[in-house]
């Protein structure tokens, strides 16, 4: 039974496992921390798997699993972000078929992005995850009115980083 | 535009770019309970020589009176630094083994880290029960071999009465001795198999989930 049970889940989580490095580094700077967080949701989820029942979608729990962790751990170090590191996990680009300036401005939007607060971090994520409102305020126990307003100051606060 | 907006139109498209771990990968994080379990092996074996340290220290001193009047103060002496060395260097060992296991990212590995790990513990294991054995039987013979001295002792220091039949007297000393070594060495191996039993068993468990993994 646990057997089974182990080999569905990983089975699982390789499948959807870009939701947990998209996760990890929005919310680390290097390549061990990222390791280490992924390290950690994997325990994270597995120890909450029992209790997935699978009336909603592997995916869907997995974000709410995944982003609690991310959040309670980012608390628990209280890792303060450096600007200066962002180089390393800037978004990259492989084809050049984006010009210069573009990308220029993703990789700053990126970095404005990792510079919010861990909520404000979780909840662009699933933003850009094309989460609807209702979607998101689940995920997150929030109320669909709330995640819009935060949203919006969300947008402001990463107006003003980007334009100081 | 929204500045987010553009992020978002280029989200998805930049998958590819993550990293991409395999099932095997994926499944030897939930098998790296190993490395907690090693931890708890060190931090175990660390409380158990506080505890014989502070339980050598708040014994009172008529404990060990009478062996120092036998004249084996030097020899018990020796004895208990020969113990402490031994058991430091196991505790040294079990530290690598644990900064071995949590460091390991190959399953062939780690595997044998927890062969070897399994290995130094029962080696630790025989090592304190043998020893304690050893050691009591070590002093028995010494009694009996010396038992006019014994009895003189005790008629002297410790309120045996001389009109007591000395063989009466010894018969009855060396079953209390007997009774005594037998209680505190069950208890030893009783300890043992409960609490290290545990971890190795895990340990076990775990190694055998590595071998489906890698065949």
């Amino acid at each position: 039974m646990e057997k089974h049970l182990e080999h569905k889940f990983v089975k699982e989580l390789e499948d959807n496992q870009n939701i947990v490095h998209k996760i990890c580094r929005l919310y680390t700077n290097d390549q061990d921390s990222h390791n280490d967080l992924f390290q950690e949701i994997t325990i994270q989820l597995w120890k909450a798997y029992p209790k997935f029942r699978g009336d909603s979608k592997f995916s869907t729990w997995m974000y709410r699993v995944a982003l609690n962790t991310a959040i309670t751990l980012y608390r628990k170090s209280k890792r303060s972000i450096k600007t200066q590191d962002f180089e390393g996990v800037s978004f990259k680009i492989a084809s050049e078929e984006y010009d210069n300036t573009e990308e220029k401005q993703l990789s700053l939007m990126y970095s404005a992005v990792k510079e919010l607060n861990d909520i404000d971090k979780a909840l662009v994520f699933l933003y850009l995850e094309d989460k609807n409102y209702k979607e998101i305020s689940e995920t997150l126990g929030i109320s669909e009115v709330n995640a819009r307003v935060k949203m919006n100051r969300i947008k402001d606060k990463i107006r003003k980083i980007l334009n100081p | 535009m929204d500045e987010l907006e553009l992020l978002k139109s280029q989200w998805h498209s930049r998958d590819e770019e993550l990293p991409r771990l395999t099932y095997g990968e994926i499944y030897k994080m939930l098998l790296k309970k190993s490395s907690s379990i090693v931890k708890w092996i060190l931090f175990i074996s660390i409380a158990e020589i506080v505890f014989w340290t502070i339980l050598a220290f708040s014994l009172p001193d008529s404990s060990h009176e009478f062996t120092d009047d036998l004249g084996l103060h030097d020899i018990m002496f020796t004895a208990n630094i020969l113990y402490y060395i031994v058991f430091v260097f196991f505790i040294i060992i079990f530290y690598r083994n644990y900064k071995k296991i949590s460091t390991t990212d190959s399953i062939k590995d780690l595997m044998g880290n927890i062969i070897r790990t399994r290995k130094t513990v029962k080696y630790f294991i025989i090592y304190n029960i043998a020893g304690a054995s050893v050691m009591m039987l070590a002093i028995n013979i010494f009694y009996y071999t010396n038992q006019d001295l014994v009895f003189d002792l005790m008629v002297a220091d410790y309120g045996v009465l001389s009109t007591m039949d000395k063989q009466q007297f010894i018969t009855i000393f060396f079953w209390t001795q007997a009774i005594i070594g037998l209680v505190f060495i069950a208890l030893i191996v009783l300890f043992y198999r409960l609490v290290y039993g545990i971890l190795l068993r895990r340990l076990k468990r775990n190694y055998e989930e590595l071998e489906k993994i890698e065949a």
